[in-house]
């Protein structure tokens, strides 16, 4: 048949159960007022000299008072490992993720 | 595509319309016919360049024509002028053909009559297209789009539609054929969900239905439970707002429980069946979804349980000593209700001695007192599912659904002197007061009797319940058949 | 950027910090994921050629916009 089935290509329509009251798209999760007791990790992508770049936001971050875990990404050519994502999820509540080139 | 997007389709307001497919034996077999009948047009739905020696010959592969002009047949032959139809003719035949056309002799050669094939409208593969594309444009509810990259039971989870298991993706297509399961109109109102007092229609109750994993024909019993359910007397933004863990219980009545396959024999408050499990999990997505009602957000049960992702039974009332708890509630004999109250999980109450009613009423009479506490009266309601062999007991004594009321009454009232606070060693308990009169466990009606389940065990079933009454909640019936 | 959908997706709160030669394939790529936008801070391409200190100086100018990605701000 020469109609598709609603939107893009490959993507699939779907009818709202609620009362539409909420944005229509996937968005972010809410973020918080600031970084306060929060846990906050630096992953680093692994791509070439995006670990001085991540040095250098920690110790900025470090004299606001936030200290960061940091974790790095075995490759940056594919999503975080399980192992690692687990990690992250378990150990961080903000996850800053840098630095694609 | 929505309808509204489409091209409308048009042919010639004077003459004749051909609709053929290449893959049809009979279309093959007039294609000279074709060729030689003068003002024709032909819609072909599968081959553009089939049928040879036609001049207007058009593309239907879409089949908007042929929707259009309801075709259910290949070939059939339709007579236009002044643009209304005058007649068609459905396959082949001599005669007909002849005669529409009023030219003699068509088809030399030919056998006298051929029956035609099924239209690509009929085929299966593009049946829920078509579905989408002729009825798609009475949804309202807004479209979102779960992207290439996503995973669609992942989506709807990140999305928030879900009670932590996962759901049906509601298509238009899914939601559609949901509806079919319903003479209302989409757009209809059902209720104001609580606690967000958000309107659910027809639709929005369909689509959560489709997300439960409802089949058609359980629409009706949910649209009939949401009703219900969205009564002040029912008070379901209590019951979520509440610390206490109890959620909306549904019990079917009537015929409609076998038109649908639902389980009302062994395991019968158990998982298993889909009209039971999916009918609750149904009223509970409508709740959280349209309502806005969320764990942790306006639900605030500190413990609730399991029966809250959905719970739905059926009651037994062809086994049953008595008469079907719908009746008992105001609906005619034969007609089809829900009954929904406030329930926490389901307790065994084991009596496998006793053989007089009266016996068998005292080992019931404490399990319903243990509801909310042994020693508290007057709050909670609660409900006793009573099962074949405990109910056998009393069909044989002739005791029927007041009779055993009445008995159980009597059994609750509860002397002062054990439920007073400190009696027992516990803390726990009423004031206490100058009236030794005994204390009734229940309010007046509150607490429901019915039957179900397996027919080996001498084990019945108490379903807390929640403060009953205005206040609180009190069961709410409604009947099915309006919402059909 | 299936990092930041699968972070999210647990409950963690993520930003993505890329180079401004990413601009274009990061919105495709949140769309093609469901989201309209993501949270994200571009830094000035290129990267990999810079020195020690030039990079050091792209992480101070882009602290306050890591932040504001991050929080309510």
């Amino acid at each position: 048949m020469a109609v598709s089935p609603g939107g893009a290509t490959g993507s699939l329509v779907i009818l709202d159960p609620t009362d539409e009251s909420a944005p229509d798209a996937r968005t972010a999760l809410r973020r918080p007022a600031s970084l306060d007791g929060l846990r906050v990790g630096l992953l680093d992508i692994s791509k070439a000299r995006g670990d001085v770049f991540l040095d250098r936001l920690a110790e900025l971050l470090a004299d606001r008072g936030i200290t960061v875990r940091r974790y790095a990404k075995p490759t940056f050519t594919k999503p975080m490992p399980p192992d690692l994502r687990r990690d992250v999820t378990t150990e961080c509540d903000v996850v800053i993720e840098a630095l694609a080139d | 595509m929505p309808a509204e997007e489409r091209e409308t389709v048009a042919w010639p307001a004077d003459g004749y319309v051909a609709v053929v497919k290449q893959d049809c034996p009979t279309c093959r077999l007039v294609e000279p016919v074709l060729a030689g009948l003068p003002g024709l047009t032909v819609f072909t739905q599968d081959d553009p360049a089939f049928p040879e020696g036609v001049a207007d010959r058009r593309d239907d592969t879409d089949l908007d024509a042929s929707l259009a002009l309801g075709i259910e047949t290949v070939p059939t032959l339709v007579r236009f002028a002044g643009g209304v139809e005058q007649g068609r003719v459905v396959g082949w035949s001599r005669a007909q053909w002849a005669e529409l056309t009023g030219v003699a002799g068509l088809g030399e050669g030919l056998p006298e009559y051929r029956p035609g094939c099924g239209s690509r409208t009929q085929d299966p593969d593009v049946a829920e297209e078509i579905l989408v594309r002729t009825r798609g444009g009475s949804l309202r509810a807004r479209r979102l789009e779960i992207a290439a990259l996503e995973d669609e039971a992942e989506a709807l989870f990140d999305r928030g539609f879900t009670d932590g298991l996962p759901v049906v993706a509601p298509t238009p297509a899914r939601v559609l054929r949901m509806l079919e399961g319903t003479s209302r109109k989409p757009d209809e109102a059902v209720a104001v969900v609580p606690p967000n007092l958000a309107e659910a229609t027809v639709e929005k109750v369909a689509i959560n239905a489709v997300l439960a994993g409802c089949r058609p024909e359980y629409l009706p019993v949910v649209l009939a439970a949401v009703e219900a359910a969205c009564t002040d007397e029912f008070n379901a933004h209590g019951l979520l707002a509440t610390t206490w863990g109890a959620g909306p219980a549904i019990v079917v009545n009537g015929p409609i429980r076998a038109e649908i396959g639902m389980n009302w024999a062994g395991n019968a408050l158990g998982q298993g069946n889909r009209a039971n499990s999916t009918i609750g999990r149904a009223l509970q997505l409508v709740i959280r979804n349209v309502g806005g009602g969320r764990p942790q957000e306006v639900d605030r049960a500190a413990l609730g349980h399991p029966g809250k992702v959905g719970f739905c039974f059926a009651e037994d009332e062809e086994g049953s000593p008595f008469e079907p708890l719908a009746q008992s509630r105001g609906v005619p004999p034969g007609r089809s209700a829900v009954t929904v109250f406030a329930a926490e999980g389901p307790r065994g109450l084991a009596d496998q001695i006793s053989r007089t009613p009266e016996s068998l009423a005292r080992s019931l009479a404490q399990g319903l007192r243990s509801v909310c506490h042994w020693k508290l009266p007057g709050g909670f309601d609660a409900s006793l599912v009573l099962s074949p062999e405990h109910g056998r007991t009393f069909r044989e004594a002739g005791w029927d659904r007041a009779r055993l009321h009445w008995e159980l009454d009597e059994l609750l009232l509860l002397d002062r002197a054990e439920i007073t606070r400190g009696a027992g060693g516990i803390e726990e308990g009423v004031p206490a007061r100058a009236s030794d009169r005994p204390v009734p466990k229940f309010r007046p009606g509150g607490y429901m009797i019915m039957y179900a389940g397996g027919g080996a065990g001498m084990f019945s079933a108490v379903i807390g319940g929640w403060a009953g009454g205005p206040g609180g909640s009190a069961p709410v019936t409604r009947e099915v058949d309006p919402w059909r | 950027m299936h990092d930041f959908a699968a972070l999210e997706g647990r409950g963690v709160i993520a930003a993505f910090l890329a180079s401004t030669q990413f601009v274009v394939a990061a919105a495709a790529q949140a769309k093609a994921l469901g989201y309209r936008e993501v949270p994200s801070v571009f830094v000035p391409h290129p990267i990999q050629d810079r020195t020690d200190a030039e990079m050091r100086a792209l992480a101070d100018a882009a602290l306050e916009e890591v932040l504001a990605a991050v929080t309510r701000r």
